[in-house]
């Protein structure tokens, strides 16, 4: 991927914002409809992934997204605990419906980052080039 | 009805990835697989499922397959001569053998790059992180390569079919041993 291909670049461009779109879509609608976490999370990551794809340049952050990503993975063991905790035994509707579209968006974040961070460490500094 | 129709896709893919000759061409009938089989996943009802296996099978497994293939598209040959250094600059520029070798690695999708080295091969062999090793002496050739490359069969039949009659010795290493670097 050396070699740039112009159509490529200007696609995957032009393509970015629907890509980022759909991600959060599937994050936010994950308790209502099929997709969630995990999965909104993988289509976001698949945004780096052919950034990569357009131009392999080193300028991506590792080391703030392994800061992101732990953050994120203190949160979500804190956010359950301080919900079950906090909160007297009747939940209402709303609160639920807050916890799990909060739970869904964290978890999403997690999941994107680790995918780009396993990608490039593969791409950059595995193996031979 | 459609579930059986797809599901025998599945198991034509699936044959089809495992039979063909380039290693590109078989990451990409993988992706057709992993696309098909997200969508049997759809017909039975697990539409969650479906989405992660479309994402993960098919876009993220694929573009990693094809970052690993490039990695190792590199192919180094190290070549050495029993006689001294203009001889080599001679040899260099009319060994048939050796130009044949790097159109037969270009055609299975490698990069050939050919190292002239002037140290001895022991030396080669214990330092260097090398796929091929030629060692060129008066009377033959020796061919060195690790035991595990897959590319060695492909190697040593097409010397044998073209070059016979020059001698060639194929001489398989265990990976590690001789290839630490």
């Amino acid at each position: 991927m050396t070699d740039h291909s112009e159509i490529i670049s200007r696609m995957t461009g032009l393509l970015y914002p629907f890509i980022l779109l759909f991600g959060f879509y599937i994050i936010l609608n994950g308790h209502a409809s099929p997709g969630g976490g995990f999965q909104g999370g993988a289509v976001l990551a698949s945004v780096f992934i052919t950034r990569y794809l357009v131009e392999p340049d080193r300028c991506i952050r590792l080391k703030t997204l392994k800061t992101a990503e732990k953050t994120l993975f203190v949160c979500i063991i804190l956010y359950p605990a301080l919900f079950l905790f906090a909160t007297t035994t009747n939940h209402t509707e709303l609160m639920n419906l807050i916890y799990l579209v909060a739970m869904n968006f964290l978890i999403g974040l997690k999941v994107c980052s680790g995918f780009t961070i396993i990608f490039f460490r593969f791409a950059f500094y595995e193996g031979g080039i | 009805m459609t579930e059986n129709i797809f599901l025998i896709t599945l198991v034509v893919l699936a044959i089809i990835a495992l039979n063909t000759k380039k290693l590109r061409r078989a990451v990409v009938y993988l992706g057709v697989f992993s696309l098909v089989s997200s969508f049997v996943y759809l017909l039975y009802g697990a539409p969650d499922v479906a989405i992660a296996e479309a994402i993960i099978g098919s876009t993220i497994t694929t573009v990693l397959y094809l970052v690993a293939l490039r990695k190792y598209q590199v192919f180094s040959i190290y070549y050495t001569s029993n006689v001294n250094d203009q001889d080599i600059k001679r040899r260099k520029n009319n060994s048939a053998f050796l130009n044949n070798l790097e159109a037969f690695l270009i055609k299975r999708e490698m990069e050939p790059q050919i190292i002239y080295s002037t140290n001895p091969i022991e030396t080669i062999l214990n330092q260097e992180n090398f796929d091929l090793a030629i060692h060129h002496s008066e009377q033959d050739i020796q061919v060195y390569g690790c035991a595990e490359d897959y590319q060695l069969d492909a190697v040593e039949e097409y010397l044998l079919a073209y070059h016979g009659d020059l001698n060639i010795h194929l001489i398989r290493c265990a990976e590690g041993a001789d290839n630490e670097a």
